[in-house]
């Protein structure tokens, strides 16, 4: 007899990738990195308006932009799809490891199994939905250095000799100083 | 066989140097023509008609007395190069020995030395093309019959990797992939025409 | 493949009795309407949905492991089946046998690809040797992803397989 179970799976279990399309800057390198050529991205450029064209030439509004007091009109890329290649993949994670921006992540989800081999390339909006299912990172080793990025955040508040972990409840000492080369 | 004190690479390459050179014919040019030491693992470098020879001297005069791997290179201009690993078990020592074949590749068979070069010469056979004189049965080993082809050249076309367009050609907020467009990963050799 | 009206043994009979322990509730089903299921394979009782594993490479490793607990040590052979998993690379090589397999099985019968590499020739496909997915060669009701896919994966495929062909689902002991 047997029965379906969802297995109790640690954090970042090879599922399923999963898009958080905000962080997303269509930089292209997971598409180049990815040694299956499964991942298919296709975007536009969209000018962002700038602060200049809030206030017409003229009316006295608040001056805007750069430093000659004009606004330069920026340029973002927008994505128009973002689709990886399940019945391709083989969840080597390159492209998660890849993205400078955090944009994928491991889902453990791994019912995804499809009548139709065209079903398998999950478009953004799948991609989307299984970020739901993303666990939250595991916490940290309780024996590792604090994070450089709340050490420098510290440091900038002006508090660098309180000695206090980079997280409450943790203990000062050695650990405070920031890792070199950890 | 007593381990002696183990022998250090450039032993082991004097050692071999010595004992094909004595084994081979005068007049036939250097049977060793290049030795190269890397992380300790010596590569020597024979001239084809040597072999056999060297293959029986790294048995005998150096104990290597276990068969690792024989494969090919392509070497482009220069021709197939083809290697062979072995590996003494009592002297802990590796030795690596190496000859280049230009023209149409042919070489003697390592199976008198080591039994088991048996399925790597068949496997070099099919893969780069060589042919290995004396081998007992040189069919093809994993490839479909009737194949026909040699697929580790370097001038073997990957028609999957040619005919695909490949996703991270276009530049970021580009439509189409332009024309002088970024060069996908390696496997796509130069000179492939373009689909 | 020919449809075979079976009647279905289990008709009228209440499986809520036959939840197994240990089934997820709702808060662990996937958004977007996959319900994590609970499957009935009962195939101890009488008839059974016979599955039989062309284990070609890895994917053979976690498709024994699903299936061990299915068949036992003792496994149906080709001719016993009804559904026909490949699971692993189909080299030009085997594709024949592959076929020859699976040509063996008897009318009903399904086949399920188990992993990348049957699914669509995986990380080798651009290699010259390696058929390109073997739905190339025969007809795949059934593509469960992975590299290798998890064993419950296969069972989640073998559900969805039931789900989708009744005959199927009444082997497979489902209402």
């Amino acid at each position: 007899m047997a029965g379906l179970v969802t297995a109790d799976l640690p954090a970042r279990s090879r599922g399923v990738i999963g898009l958080l399309e905000e962080n997303c800057t269509v930089c292209m390198l997971c598409a180049r990195e990815c040694p299956d050529w499964c991942i298919y991205i296709e975007s536009h450029k969209e000018p962002v308006p700038s602060v200049q064209d809030a206030s017409p030439p003229g009316t006295g509004g608040p001056a805007a932009g750069g430093p000659a007091g004009r606004g330069r009109q920026r340029v973002r890329n927008a994505l128009d799809r973002f689709a990886i290649d399940f019945s391709l993949c083989m969840y080597c994670g390159i492209c998660i490891e890849v993205c400078p921006y955090d944009a994928l992540f491991w889902s453990p989800e791994f019912s995804y199994a499809e009548p139709d081999l065209r079903d398998l390339t999950h478009e953004r909006g799948r991609l989307g939905t299984w970020m739901q299912t993303v666990p939250p990172p595991p916490a940290h080793d309780p024996g590792a250095p604090a994070p450089k990025e709340l050490l420098a955040a510290q440091a900038a508040d002006g508090r660098p000799g309180t000695g206090a972990g980079a997280r409450p409840g943790t203990d000062s000492g050695p650990r405070d100083r920031p890792a070199s080369g950890s | 066989m007593t381990p002696g004190p183990a022998l250090t690479p450039d032993a082991i390459a004097d050692r071999l140097r010595d004992a094909v050179a004595a084994g081979s014919p005068a007049g036939d040019g250097p049977a060793v023509l290049d030795t190269e030491i890397t992380q300790d693992i010596v590569t020597v470098t024979v001239a084809p008609p040597a072999w056999v020879a060297a293959l029986a001297c790294a048995r005998d005069e150096l104990d290597c007395d276990f068969f690792d791997w024989l494969t090919g290179v392509d070497e482009l201009d220069a021709g197939v190069a083809v290697l062979a690993h072995v590996y003494s078990l009592a002297g802990r020592h590796h030795l690596m020995l190496r000859t280049l074949l230009g023209g149409e590749p042919r070489l003697g068979t390592a199976t008198g030395i080591y039994r088991g070069a048996g399925w790597h010469e068949r496997e070099t056979h099919e893969m780069f093309g060589v042919w290995f004189d004396g081998h007992p049965r040189l069919d093809p080993l994993l490839l479909p019959d009737g194949y026909g082809k040699v697929p580790l050249r370097k001038d073997f076309v990957l028609a999957a990797r040619r005919d695909r367009d490949w996703p991270g050609a276009k530049e970021p907020g580009e439509q189409e992939a332009a024309r002088g467009r970024r060069r996908p990963p390696p496997a796509i050799h130069d000179g492939w025409p373009a689909s | 493949m020919a449809a075979v009206d079976l009647p279905s043994p289990r008709a009228g009979r209440d499986l809520s009795a036959a939840a197994v322990p240990g089934t997820p509730g709702p808060g662990s089903s996937v958004p977007g309407g996959m319900a994590s299921d609970t499957v009935v394979l009962d195939t101890g009782r009488g008839y059974a949905l016979w599955v039989f594993d062309a284990g070609l490479a890895c994917c053979a490793v976690e498709c024994a492991a699903a299936l061990s607990r299915v068949n036992g040590s003792a496994g149906p052979g080709p001719v016993q089946a009804n559904v026909f998993i490949v699971a692993g690379t189909v080299t030009d090589k085997l594709a024949p046998l592959v076929l020859q397999a699976y040509q063996q099985v008897p009318d009903p019968k399904w086949v399920l690809s188990f992993g990348a590499c049957s699914n669509s020739g995986g990380p080798y496909w651009d290699s010259y040797c390696v058929v390109k997915g073997v739905d190339q060669i025969m007809p795949v009701d059934v593509y469960v992803p992975g590299c290798p896919p998890r064993p419950e994966a296969l069972l989640h495929g073998l559900d969805v397989l039931a789900q989708r062909h009744p005959v199927a689902g009444a082997l497979a002991g489902r209402p």
